[in-house]
């Protein structure tokens, strides 16, 4: 006989939350990819503007979680789906956050000239952002430590166009210097949300593990 | 006990330091010297609160130093300090907490290996229930203290290791058979249990 009916109907409504939440990190991906590959200041203002809509998803499902855990005192597989709630909630934040960066650095540069190689690579890695975080929220639902795995090769891919953007900085010399300073933290933001989606697919590893564990060590 | 139920039935072993307790050989009075037992109830003699704890060391013949033997106990209970002055007043007028600690103090008076604790603080109200959860933490490192609770976070709270034992009904009703489930480490069971009865139960999907 299933008991505790409503605690488990409101576990499965967090992790909805979770779910909705990861839509708008989405849409914001897309923002602040379209904000700066165009230099579009006022799509930049939108996106800086939407975070707040995030950070309001982030702080009532932490406190959905705080309640369940105050009153419910989950345990075993639902304690652990609580916690990987809760985890995988602030790194999403923070993607929202790394939106908003790119957003505030591309109305910095909008009166610099810009490099379209560079434009073109940051398409290319706010695409595969959102792909990361894609994968990362579905491994989540479906339970699927193997696709959770799978996000060390992306990571590796969007790791790589980062690395690229410097060296494109220095081949751009003085005319471009401030510009390229400046992008080459918008290429840092893409990457910090590769990995934060990677972060979340540990929650899904730990969730269907019950271990804790990084994917990859430090030296990655 | 399970011989006052009728149809009921025991097979296999419970060994305690390799001896089978129910070897048709072995003396109930040497087993309950042994281990000690606190119930569901408190279930203090009508008697002074000294002679509660009295009562064991004497049937045992342990009549040296009982006044030492009494103090001991009642402080390894945590009931000393309260009740020093009222010891030849009758264990009845203590409180419900009081008295459970009494009789965990009567149990400890004879020096048990083991104490079995058959839901004992579920009787009691939230104040003498962590009381009790306390004395235990204290208690474990001198005795093996085997606890059954139908409260899952006492479980998670006091067990440094869980057992969780279910009942199989035959299909046809005929017999229920009393099963180990699993039994592992307090942390495991409660975090990433192995069976997904467990699971099941700790997380309150069956009852």
């Amino acid at each position: 006989m299933e008991m505790r009916i409503s605690f488990h109907e409101e576990l499965a409504q967090l992790e909805e939350s979770l779910q909705v939440e990861s839509q708008l990190v989405l849409r914001s991906i897309r923002g602040a990819t379209e904000c700066v590959v165009s230099q579009d200041v006022e799509l930049a203002d939108e996106v800086i503007a939407f975070d707040d809509e995030i950070d309001g998803s982030c702080t009532e499902v932490m406190q959905g979680v705080e309640l369940l855990l105050a009153r419910q005192t989950p345990v075993a597989g639902d304690l652990r789906l609580a916690l990987s709630v809760l985890y995988s909630n602030l790194h999403l934040e923070r993607m929202g956050d790394q939106c908003t960066t790119i957003a505030k650095l591309t109305k910095l540069a909008a009166d610099l000239p810009p490099d379209q190689q560079l434009l073109d690579g940051f398409r290319e890695m706010g695409e595969r952002a959102e792909e990361m975080t894609r994968v990362a929220m579905l491994s989540l639902h479906n339970r699927d430590g193997a696709l959770a795995e799978s996000l060390m090769d992306l990571d590796e891919l969007i790791d790589r166009a980062n690395k690229r953007v410097v060296g494109r900085v220095l081949e751009l010399g003085q005319t471009n210097l401030e510009w390229g300073i400046r992008m080459i933290l918008v290429s840092r933001c893409f990457e910090r949300i590769g990995d934060n989606a990677v972060d979340i697919g540990e929650q899904t590893s730990y969730l269907v593990t019950g271990d804790f564990r990084e994917f990859t060590d430090a030296s990655h | 006990m399970n011989d006052l139920v009728p149809g009921a039935a025991v097979e296999g072993t419970v060994l305690y330091h390799g001896q089978n307790l129910y070897a048709g050989s072995v003396d109930p009075v040497e087993v309950r010297r042994r281990i000690g037992m606190v119930f569901q109830k408190p279930n203090p003699f009508p008697k002074s609160i000294y002679d509660n704890i009295a009562f064991g060391p004497r049937v045992l013949g342990l009549k040296d130093d009982l006044d030492g033997r009494v103090e001991r106990a009642l402080r390894s209970a945590a009931l000393w300090d309260e009740i020093r002055d009222r010891l030849k007043d009758n264990a009845l007028g203590l409180s419900g907490g009081q008295q459970q600690r009494l009789c965990i103090a009567r149990a400890l008076a004879v020096e048990p290996d083991v104490i079995l604790m058959d839901e004992p603080a579920s009787a009691l109200d939230p104040i003498s229930t962590t009381r009790i959860e306390d004395l235990m933490h204290e208690l474990k490192d001198r005795y093996t203290i085997v606890i059954v609770t139908h409260n899952m976070q006492q479980a998670a709270r006091v067990a440094d290791r869980t057992a969780f034992f279910s009942v199989e009904v035959q299909d046809d009703g005929s017999r229920r058979n009393g099963i180990l489930v699993e039994y592992d480490v307090t942390s495991k069971i409660f975090t990433n249990p192995s069976d997904q009865r467990t699971e099941d139960y700790v997380t309150g999907r069956f009852g």
